[in-house]
């Protein structure tokens, strides 16, 4: 996937969605590039066990950077039935590769009401060209 | 004159308490700022030297440090390493993410920090931000023995440290300026002995205040906590930050580690 195909919530979350064998729909969540650049030395990240069931807009993991705690939120309800577990030992996977090796989990979506409220590439850019001239 | 917009900004000052309560308190006024959208700053003491774990440290790390084993302990909301709170006076500010403050991480401890390099010079004591971080090592377990971009130096000793926590709606930075060296973190000296002079902390308040108001444009509302949020950050306190889960049960998976950087 590349950045232009994701979709993204505010909180610089990206998502990818892809239907499986089944039918079911499976969110693909990871960091936005521009997120990783403003965290610059990241230091650790938790990430949640698979089974947990999440809800849009709820903290699912946390990571730490500069010695600040910053959660990471769920843009979709569901089910978390694959973790990334391997970026806790080599965090630099997250920023050399963030839509690809840095995806965190994947989620089995089970209210797809949310997808809605994600912003596509054109508007995530805006908003990240603001967020810019704020500074 | 501040580079920043005019914010009323709700303003607390409390007595020396207890460590638990005390990040209660900051929990709380985190989640009042998103509510509310408005600002608190914060000042407030320790009611006996308590020890602070950095959010990912491990409870066992602080075996390492033969000082403070003594000591009580509570584990913070935030990140960094751990600080032993006793000679100290403690801040803490919480913003709305809205604010161009809180936009950059670094923004907001750089802001606090260059108001009190004013603060000390007007005194003649000359602090400077530490400059760039090289990566790699392990990170010492006491927050003021690590050296992070934008940390206070007098001299070659840190006499601030300060530590986030980012929700979506607000941020809450707190942090602590060493006054004078405690018993329980000997090596670590504070502005008393760097400066050779006395710095009570009730004046540090006062002045520390008024440069803020100057130097980032907050406009103070006196508003104590009302009977109601001191029943909220009571609850807050019993199920979080008094309970052993919270403080010792917290453990880092994967083998890198917060102390690592």
């Amino acid at each position: 996937m590349t950045p232009e195909e994701l979709l993204y919530r505010k909180t610089h979350e990206w998502v990818a969605v892809e239907t499986d064998a089944t039918g079911a729909k499976i969110a693909t969540v990871g960091i936005s590039a521009f997120a990783l650049e403003a965290l610059t030395d990241l230091v650790y990240i938790d990430l949640p066990e698979a089974g947990r069931k999440v809800s849009a807009g709820e903290p699912f993991g946390e990571v730490e950077s500069v010695k600040a705690v910053s959660d990471l939120y769920s843009p979709v309800a569901g089910e978390i039935i694959e973790v990334n577990s391997a970026l806790t030992d080599q965090l630099e996977g997250l920023s050399e590769d963030p839509y690809g090796k840095g995806w965190l989990v994947k989620i089995r979506i089970s209210d797809e009401a949310a997808l809605s409220e994600l912003l596509d590439y054109a508007a995530y850019q805006k908003q990240c060209q603001e967020e810019m001239a704020d500074d | 004159m501040s580079s920043f917009p005019n914010t009323d900004c709700r303003l607390l000052v409390h007595p020396p308490s207890d460590g638990a309560w005390n990040m209660a308190v900051d929990e709380y006024l985190l989640g009042w700022t998103v509510r509310s959208g408005c600002c608190c700053w914060r000042f407030y003491q320790w009611s006996e030297p308590t020890l602070s774990l950095g959010y990912f440290q491990e409870y066992s790390d602080r075996e390492a440090h033969a000082p403070s084993r003594d000591c009580r302990v509570v584990r913070r909301a935030s990140g960094g390493g751990a600080i032993l709170h006793d000679r100290e006076l403690t801040y803490s500010f919480t913003v709305p993410a809205t604010h161009p403050l809180a936009r950059r991480r670094l923004w907001l401890y750089g802001a606090v920090h260059q108001v009190l390099i004013g603060l000390l010079a007007a005194r003649g004591v000359t602090a400077r931000p530490f400059g760039e971080v090289k990566p790699g090592g392990r990170a010492p377990f006491l927050c003021f023995n690590r050296r992070s971009a934008g940390d206070l130096l007098v001299g070659e000793a840190k006499i601030i440290g300060s530590a986030q926590r980012r929700l979506a709606g607000a941020v809450l930075q707190h942090g602590s300026v060493l006054v004078a060296r405690s018993p329980a973190a000997p090596e670590l000296p504070g502005l008393e002995e760097v400066t050779q002079r006395a710095w009570p902390v009730q004046e540090l308040i006062d002045t520390w205040q008024q440069c803020l108001a100057e130097g980032l444009g907050l406009r103070w509302r006196n508003e104590p906590l009302s009977g109601e949020e001191r029943i909220e950050v009571a609850r807050i306190t019993a199920e979080k930050y008094a309970s052993p889960q919270w403080t010792w049960g917290k453990k880092r998976r994967g083998g890198k580690t917060s102390q690592d950087r």
